[in-house]
């Protein structure tokens, strides 16, 4: 079967998407994966500047409810030019949050096709697969490839310390 | 009366690469098409410079002028459909060329540079043209070091 498979064309289920930018760029996540989407200068809970930059693309950690929501670059994740992110992607399954330009649309999605297998970058972990929306080739990114397992516990590790020893930035504020 | 068998002649499309004109095997060749639209999104694969649809399939775009030759192709005119096989299971990309292209037959001799990309060369009246090993060229760019974002500045 060709990798490049069509698209399909039928009646199944429509997913509900949540796109948004990053630079010229445009993304879609699914709508299932976003549990908040705030402003950037109102966000809820506690936000905490990281002392110890361990991973580039994250800074700020929120804090809300019990959880630690580790704050992602959306330009960094993505290799792109520095931007002007306005809102902040809060992740329903994940413990992270993602700083986006910002939310172009909610839509419909129809079919997710695989990327071509002649990309074998990052990027594999970066989405799920690309849609079209409007006729524009959309990646439809993956919420579990913004931060890896090993990322993950390096952060929670720096945070975990960095508690232990200081007052958060802020509560209730907006991202530096 | 029985027939002798016609001895098949190999055929190559003869394609412009930014300043250089090459010949590649017709076989792999699926279609030529008029550029459609290049999408771009943010990848980390060297040489490929977007995706574009065509009967409703998502054909990565593999710029081979930077394989070849280093540097972006510029004038894209149109597309060539490669089909290529991973382990029984085909796949399509689209290379971009700058001009128009010319199916010809002929007989391939050997390479000069047996390294480089080259498996021959055909001779048009007195104008020798290398035969490119997509292949080659397509593997060695896409395992080169990865780069950041999958931009198509150069493309049209």
């Amino acid at each position: 079967m060709p990798n490049s498979a069509p698209l399909p064309n039928n009646n199944r289920a429509t997913e509900q998407v949540v796109v948004f930018s990053v630079g010229e760029y445009t993304f879609a996540i699914s709508a299932a994966a976003v549990q908040e989407i705030r402003n950037t200068d109102s966000l809820g809970g506690m936000v905490m500047e990281l002392e110890c930059v361990i991973v580039p693309k994250v800074r700020h950690v929120i804090e809300r409810e019990s959880r630690s929501y580790y704050v992602v670059s959306g330009f960094d994740h993505f290799h792109l030019p520095a931007s002007r992110p306005t809102t902040i992607l809060i992740l329903a399954k994940a413990p992270a949050a993602i700083l986006v330009d910002r939310i172009e649309e909610m839509a419909e999605m129809r079919a997710i096709v695989t990327l071509p297998r002649s990309f074998h970058g990052k990027e594999r972990a970066w989405y799920r697969g690309l849609t079209i929306l409007e006729g524009k080739v959309v990646p439809v990114v993956d919420p579990k490839g913004f931060l890896t397992a090993d990322e993950l516990q390096s952060l929670r590790q720096i945070a975990s310390d960095q508690t232990a020893t200081r007052e958060p930035v802020h509560s209730g504020g907006e991202l530096p | 009366m029985i027939a002798a068998p016609i001895e098949q002649v190999p055929s190559f499309v003869v394609a412009q690469i930014g300043s250089r004109r090459i010949a590649l095997q017709s076989a792999g060749i699926a279609e030529l098409i008029l550029t459609p639209h290049l999408h771009t999104f943010p990848h980390t694969t060297s040489l490929i410079v977007g995706v574009v649809l065509r009967r409703g399939r998502v054909l990565p775009v593999l710029d081979i002028g930077l394989g070849l030759l280093g540097i972006p192709s510029t004038a894209v005119k149109f597309y060539l459909v490669i089909e290529r096989h991973f382990a029984n299971i085909a796949d399509r990309y689209a290379i971009p060329v700058d001009g128009e292209c010319q199916l010809v037959t002929g007989i391939m001799f050997p390479p000069a540079d047996p390294d480089g990309f080259a498996i021959g060369s055909l001779d048009l009246a007195g104008d020798v043209i290398e035969v490119i090993d997509l292949e080659k060229i397509v593997t060695h760019g896409l395992n080169a070091k990865p780069e950041c974002v999958g931009t198509a500045e150069a493309l049209p």
